[in-house]
């Protein structure tokens, strides 16, 4: 008995620095914050209960449904970079000379900071920039365009440069998931006469399924949470054409100090995520092969 | 003799039908490497299609930064600079802290590390190892926080740093910024699994000849685990190099910005000049891409080590 008591000790020692940390910077915040979605707060006096009076404040603001409804649009880079990343993984998962070259400069903006992206892409979509010269030598383009501050397309170049960033990373998790798939399965079916197409769509594609599934939630997830590169390349602009929902939380935070509200709209979105999230599960299990 | 012919004819059939098998073989297998060959090109194609679209932002600024005169903006855009001069690099170092905020990433960047790798591998210990009170509810806590959702993190965590008194304290500015990603749910989950794979007659074996369970952890645990540390350890450096964004919120000085945070400030300062920028950019790049390519094969197995849980 003693020595069992001695074990737990001295297992939470081990814990502690984790547990109090978790404590103030994981677990107090999903209290604190959900308290403060009800509460009017200035952080120099107390918190004051007000009910629902955040959320109604909410409903009729323009800027929160702006920015609702732009993240709810962002959602759509979560489908084309799935696509992007597991055609990625599949192609650099041949044994082919120089493949390790091409895994590494696929993963490179991955390692880069939004800070540094953010400011490259300006460059990249300036009406004199490299994206106006391709584009207009392929002749899909008569006149130079300065696409971040073009309100028609600012939202979806801000996206590109999500796809761009961000495909690489999930290509390493699709390119574990291919790698631990057992290849007896595939050559079976290769053998039964199956071309590579059909095996990969039959076999390959359903045993990827939880890589799948784990991959659409993280980027579903943080596609409306989508904030660090708004920041750095438009700002919300131009016209709040990529004005986000954390960007409207930013803005009451930390420029309005109106921290009751801001929090209101997080349980907003935190909501949102956790509905797509479960969508997800459903939608990615539905069509499970048995 | 009479009896050789069929069988002869019969020898020389086989031989022939034998021949021509082989030469159909020989003729499918052409095709099939021939077609192998096309698909191979294609797929070099596409390959490098796209890793000059990751590429060549990279190139362009880099260029761009030791680009002496004439205009920004060039048709083709150039690959190489015309007049290469370090003048652009002069101007940004001599304007702008850089230095300074290179020395505040180090530290920042230092601090999260080893910190988030002493979290993770002492709490991934008990939790792999020890048969404790409260072990399944510790564990469905951690677990937990990958899942619910946490907007308010970022309003929160701020009204904390103020709280704790972070914010005017010099080097409790580092402390503002690193603490709320020490422990990292991750990093647990990773020691924990490496954990899993020792065998525990090894410490059994080590109990018995009176190791203290620190010790046990420091002398046989973490240095069984170290790939696993070592690659927790590069995908930290990479998070904490990169974080700009709560820098940005939480510090009030701006010397001591990391370079990210640094380099966002100075675009503001320098809207127009674009090569002043560039190299700002090029120097905040450098160390992480330097990281990963010295670390290439840890960040990818990290990151798959990550996911299979």
């Amino acid at each position: 008995m003693r020595s069992q008591l001695r074990t737990t000790l001295i297992a939470y020692a081990f814990l502690l620095p984790a547990l109090v940390l978790m404590g103030v910077y994981t677990f107090w915040p999903m209290a604190f914050g959900t308290y403060l979605g009800f509460a009017r707060y200035n952080v120099i006096t107390p918190p004051q209960w007000v009910g629902l009076d955040n959320f109604r404040e909410l409903a009729g603001e323009t800027d929160f449904w702006t920015g609702l409804s732009n993240s709810l649009r962002y959602v759509l880079v979560v489908p084309i970079i799935q696509l992007a990343a597991i055609g990625a993984a599949v192609l650099v998962n041949r044994r082919l000379p120089g493949i390790a070259l091409f895994r590494a400069a696929y993963y490179v903006p991955v390692v880069t900071s939004f800070a540094v992206v953010g400011i490259m892409w300006g460059w990249m979509y300036d009406q004199y920039g490299p994206v106006n010269w391709v584009l207009r030598g392929l002749g899909l383009l008569d006149r130079p365009v300065n696409f971040l501050n073009r309100p028609a397309v600012a939202l979806y170049a801000v996206m590109f440069v999500t796809l761009w960033k961000g495909f690489g990373y999930y290509m390493v998790l699709y390119l574990a998931g291919l790698q631990s798939i057992d290849r007896t399965y595939e050559e079976a079916a290769l053998i039964d006469g199956a071309g590579r197409w059909t095996v990969f769509w039959r076999i390959t594609l359903p045993l990827l399924r939880p890589v799948i599934l784990l991959c659409s939630l993280l980027s579903t997830i943080s596609a409306i949470k989508v904030f660090e590169e708004i920041f750095v390349m438009t700002g919300g602009g131009p016209a709040g054409s990529t004005y986000t929902a954390m960007y409207y939380i930013y803005s009451k935070a930390f420029q309005d100090f109106r921290y009751g509200e801001a929090a209101a709209a997080s349980l907003v979105l935190a909501v949102v995520s956790l509905l797509f999230s479960l969508l997800n599960f459903r939608y990615v299990r539905g069509g499970q092969v048995a | 003799m009479r009896g050789d012919g069929p069988a002869a004819q019969g020898r020389a059939g086989a031989a022939a039908a034998a021949m021509g098998a082989a030469r159909a073989t020989t003729r499918a297998s052409l095709v099939a490497r021939g077609m192998r060959h096309a698909e191979a090109l294609l797929v070099y194609v596409v390959l490098v299609a796209v890793a000059i679209t990751t590429i060549y932002p990279f190139v362009w600024t880099v260029v761009t930064s030791f680009e002496s005169t004439g205009a920004v903006f060039q048709f083709p855009p150039p690959l190489w600079p015309r007049q290469p001069t370090l003048r652009n690099y002069r101007t940004v170092v001599e304007t702008v802290p850089l230095l300074r905020y290179l020395l505040n990433s180090v530290v920042i960047t230092a601090g999260g590390v080893l910190g988030s790798l002493v979290v993770a591998a002492l709490a991934g210990y008990p939790l792999a190892k020890l048969r404790f009170a409260g072990r399944n509810l510790v564990f469905g806590a951690i677990v937990a926080t990958l899942i619910l959702p946490n907007e308010a993190g970022l309003i929160v965590n701020y009204i904390t740093t103020i709280k704790l008194g972070l914010l005017h304290t010099g080097a409790g500015q580092y402390a503002a910024v690193v603490l709320p990603s020490l422990a990292s749910t991750v990093g647990i989950f990773l020691m924990r699994q490496a954990y899993l794979a020792v065998p525990d007659e090894l410490l059994e074996a080590a109990r018995v000849d009176g190791a203290t369970e620190l010790g046990i952890w420091w002398r046989i645990m973490v240095p069984l685990a170290a790939p696993s540390v070592a690659a927790f350890a590069i995908l930290q450096f990479v998070a904490f190099w990169n974080s700009f964004l709560w820098p940005i919120i939480v510090l009030t000085d701006k010397s001591y910005y990391p370079l990210a945070s640094g380099l966002l400030d100075l675009q503001g300062q320098f809207a127009t000049n674009t090569r002043a920028i560039a190299s700002g950019t090029v120097i905040a790049m450098v160390p992480i891409l330097a990281v990963f390519v010295a670390g290439q094969r840890f960040f990818m197995r990290g990151l798959e080590g990550a996911v299979k849980q």
